[in-house]
């Protein structure tokens, strides 16, 4: 009976990481197509609102990266033997230290993708230093926070900050006359992934509800881009 | 008057020296260009180290002459240009 059990989480685990490890492949790939994709433009532009925009789908691929790939290469060794750590020990310090890559690069990612578009506004370099600051403080507060609900409240602060930065420039952007607001699609990204941050750490189970759908629009935000991408730069 | 761009001015330099076959001397590009001079060193600096144009010398006068990134950068003007527009960059 238990060892019935423990197969049925056994597969459900892997079931779960196949998902996951597809998911963040897709993304991973996307990210580094758009980074690839726009180099030309931006070797010849040296434009900063693409380089920023580049940098931008680089980290996301590298936090998707930790948030996946470790996980399922710790797996792998461990059921294979090549690691003899006990997996009890290994995988809350394995989990602890990709949250911390996962936190830093994914707001680091939103981030690059707020200056992309404000950083003729945000004419500072300083500002990068704070972004790194801001994201060092805020994936080290996830592991450190004794209380979760403090950390809640750091992320809905920047959640706030991320919705003035958005709400401004769109009110900026009604001034102009424009053929279309793909900007939205990007910010629609920024909150959702702010939003999937906060709700992963401290809901679980509601993410695992809607997991799905939480992938399938996450992909489908993400190829949006892609796609809009490959069309403008005809590669 | 609308002012000019970053781009617009690198792609307006350019499209001159290859109107002129490709080949011209920095005064006749400074006067088309329609710069001031301290503008257009800051600008031509800047062509240079980016290896977009190439200064030569030709019979003891100095001559400006594209180079392949430059003529890729016309070629590439408007994706780029849409592609800024279309993300707001």
């Amino acid at each position: 009976m238990i060892r019935q059990i423990s197969s049925g989480m056994g597969k459900m685990i892997i079931a779960n990481l196949s998902t996951e490890i597809i998911y963040s492949f897709i993304i991973i790939v996307c990210s580094l197509m758009i980074y690839f994709g726009t180099k030309e433009l931006y070797e010849l532009s040296s434009h900063k609102g693409i380089k920023y925009f580049r940098k931008s789908f680089l980290l996301f691929a590298l936090a998707y990266f930790f948030r996946t790939f470790i996980k399922f290469f710790v797996f792998y060794f461990n059921s294979q033997g090549i690691l003899s750590i006990s997996p009890r020990l290994l995988n809350p310090i394995i989990s602890q230290i990709t949250l911390i890559f996962f936190m830093y690069f994914s707001s680091m990612a939103i981030f690059y993708l707020l200056y992309s578009v404000n950083w003729k506004k945000w004419n500072h370099e300083n500002r990068i230093y704070l972004f790194h600051l801001i994201s060092i403080i805020l994936s080290l507060f996830s592991i450190l926070s004794s209380n979760p609900y403090s950390y809640l409240i750091v992320n809905f602060l920047l959640l706030i900050f991320v919705i003035i930065a958005v709400y401004t420039s769109y009110k900026e952007s009604k001034k102009k006359i424009k053929k279309n607001h793909n900007l939205y699609i990007i910010y629609v990204l920024l909150l959702f992934f702010w939003i999937l941050n906060i709700v992963e750490i401290f809901v679980p189970s509601f993410l695992q509800t809607f997991q799905l759908f939480l992938y399938l629009s996450s992909l489908g935000v993400f190829l949006t881009i892609l796609y809009k991408v490959i069309k403008k730069t005809g590669n | 008057m609308i002012k000019r761009g970053k781009l617009e001015i690198i792609k307006d330099i350019l499209k001159i020296i290859q109107e002129n076959h490709n080949l011209i001397k920095p005064t006749p590009l400074l006067r088309k260009s329609n710069m001031s001079s301290t503008r257009f060193k800051e600008y031509f600096n800047e062509l240079k180290e980016k290896q977009l144009i190439i200064e030569t010398k030709k019979e003891k006068s100095k001559q400006i002459a594209l180079t392949e990134k430059g003529n890729r950068f016309l070629e590439r003007y408007h994706t780029m240009i849409n592609f800024i527009e279309e993300f707001e960059l």
